[in-house]
């Protein structure tokens, strides 16, 4: 009983340091590839200082009370997520309930940004919606393939199955999903050729426009865990989740220098570009791997 | 007031106990995010400091998409009639604690338009200015002598343009008022009906 109250309150503390150290990390790995020295690794907790220090404007009740249910939503998916050896609330609801969740995070902040009425929020939010509908075709067929697979739908039960048979990144029908989901990723993470929603020289920064102080913030924040939930769904299906917190982080991270460097390289997809793209080659191989194992298992 | 050149003051962003004494201090320091009023030729010269020749990101700078983001308000070339309404309601936008620097010797002093109908020759009348870059234009340098200066006012508590922004809003007010003509936009703070003192 103890230790589970423990687990609760300890994940997502982790998966914010995570998220945070994520974030420093992106900053510094893109400066040395564009040889330059880069700001220090604590510059996202530095900005988050700053920022609730700073007067903010509100544009409204649902203008606030958007960004908390997007905060809130992020926390709960961190809580059904097997973190390491941490299994917080994972043993309950599955992959279902997590696709369901991770749909508040986009609309508390379509929400609460659609309050402030500026254009440019109309535009992103837009993106960002569309964009959510490009990915989340490949991810239903990914899940789908872990479910016919492992004949479950707990994300704890597919972890401690992997553990007995191997990652299912490396077993034979289950790769072809597994590159399906990496092709994704980016889009999840909102990295470099989907970037379209935030995208700042043309929208200047979509549906943040509005936000300042405080509410950028709690924005930050928010960045911050859907980076570690992400990866972090990744690793548990793909990679054989981990024993201890500190192997998963080692997981987590080789998978997110990855995703950095294919950010640092690729130019920005047109939102047109970024659906043709996500709904022909990631969803023709998240196909492709629910027919074969559904014909093998 | 007199302020000394901070060259061989060390950055104190790694000490600890400063931030955990003065987190409202330490982090507007170290977390500048400007916002550029590309008016002029002054627009040059922000680009090499970003990028890989002059990093400015190594001392937390970047640039903010908006004014709701910024912190660090630069005007970099001359103020017209047109773009100071555009300046000041920009500047009300951007959330406290923020602070403004001119940037060449055009909104100083008007530059070489000294003589022009058309271009506003002191920029403080308008809106509160912490500092000045001299210089036509300035070199990148002298951008980061004038961050060190910033920080250096900060630490002090003199880098207060917003508060006198606040407590003489009605003088601003008027003064902007009276080159723009009637302002098609709410006031930020009240207006007390006298007060203020002179123009100046």
């Amino acid at each position: 009983m103890i230790w589970e109250t423990v687990e609760i309150i300890a994940t997502p503390v982790l998966a914010f340091l995570i998220g945070i150290f994520f974030l420093g990390l992106s900053r510094k790995i893109m400066a040395r590839i564009h040889w330059r020295y880069g700001p220090p690794i604590t510059q996202p907790i530095i900005d988050i200082i700053k920022l609730f220090y700073q007067r903010s404007v509100s544009h409204g009740v649902i203008f606030d009370m958007g960004v908390l249910l997007s905060l809130a939503g992020s926390i709960a998916v961190v809580l059904l997520i097997p973190l390491g050896g941490m299994h917080a609330l994972s043993s309950s609801g599955g992959l279902l309930l997590i696709l369901y969740i991770m749909l508040l995070m986009p609309l508390g902040v379509a929400l609460s940004s659609g309050e402030g009425a500026n254009p440019n929020i109309s535009i992103g939010i837009s993106r960002k919606l569309i964009l959510s509908l490009g990915y989340e075709v490949p991810l239903i067929l990914i899940l789908l393939t872990l479910m016919t697979r492992y004949n479950t739908i707990s994300i704890a039960e597919i972890v401690s199955q992997q553990e007995a048979t191997g990652w299912a990144m490396f077993s034979v029908p289950l790769f072809i999903s597994g590159i399906a989901y990496f092709l994704i990723l980016p889009a999840i993470l909102g990295l470099k050729p989907f970037d379209v929603v935030s995208a700042l020289q043309e929208i200047s920064s979509g549906p943040e426009v509005e936000y300042g102080g405080k509410y950028l913030a709690l924005l930050t924040i928010d960045h911050a865990f859907a980076l570690f939930i992400g990866i972090a769904l990744f690793v548990d299906l793909f990679l054989g989740g981990a024993s201890n917190p500190l192997f998963f982080f080692i997981k987590m991270l080789l998978v997110f220098i990855l995703c950095l460097f294919i950010n640092a390289v690729f130019p920005r997809f047109r939102i047109d570009q970024a659906i043709k793209y996500l709904w022909k080659w990631p969803t023709a191989l998240a196909l492709a791997g629910l027919i074969a194992t559904s014909f093998m298992w | 007031m007199q302020l000394r050149l901070c060259g061989d003051k060390k950055m104190d962003r790694n000490q600890i106990v400063k931030w955990i004494r003065n987190p409202k201090k330490m982090g507007p320091k170290y977390s500048l995010w400007g916002i550029y009023f590309a008016t002029g030729c002054g627009i040059i010269e922000i680009p090499p400091i970003l990028t890989s020749r002059w990093d400015a990101e190594r001392f937390g700078i970047k640039l903010a998409a908006t004014p709701r983001q910024a912190n660090l308000f630069l005007i970099t070339g001359y103020v017209s009639l047109k773009t100071l309404g555009a300046i000041i309601r920009t500047y009300e936008q951007m959330p406290d604690p923020k602070y403004t620097v001119g940037f060449g010797s055009c909104p100083i002093n008007g530059g070489m338009y000294w003589d022009s109908y058309n271009t506003i020759k002191k920029l403080d009348k308008y809106i509160p200015v912490d500092g000045w870059i001299a210089g036509c234009m300035p070199r990148p340098e002298s951008i980061f002598i004038a961050v060190t200066h910033l920080w250096t006012m900060i630490d002090k508590g003199i880098a207060d343009g917003y508060k006198k922004y606040k407590e003489n809003y009605t003088r601003y007010r008027r003064n902007q008022e009276k080159v723009l003509g009637e302002l098609d936009w709410p006031p930020l703070y009240s207006i007390g009906k006298k007060g203020g003192g002179n123009d100046e």
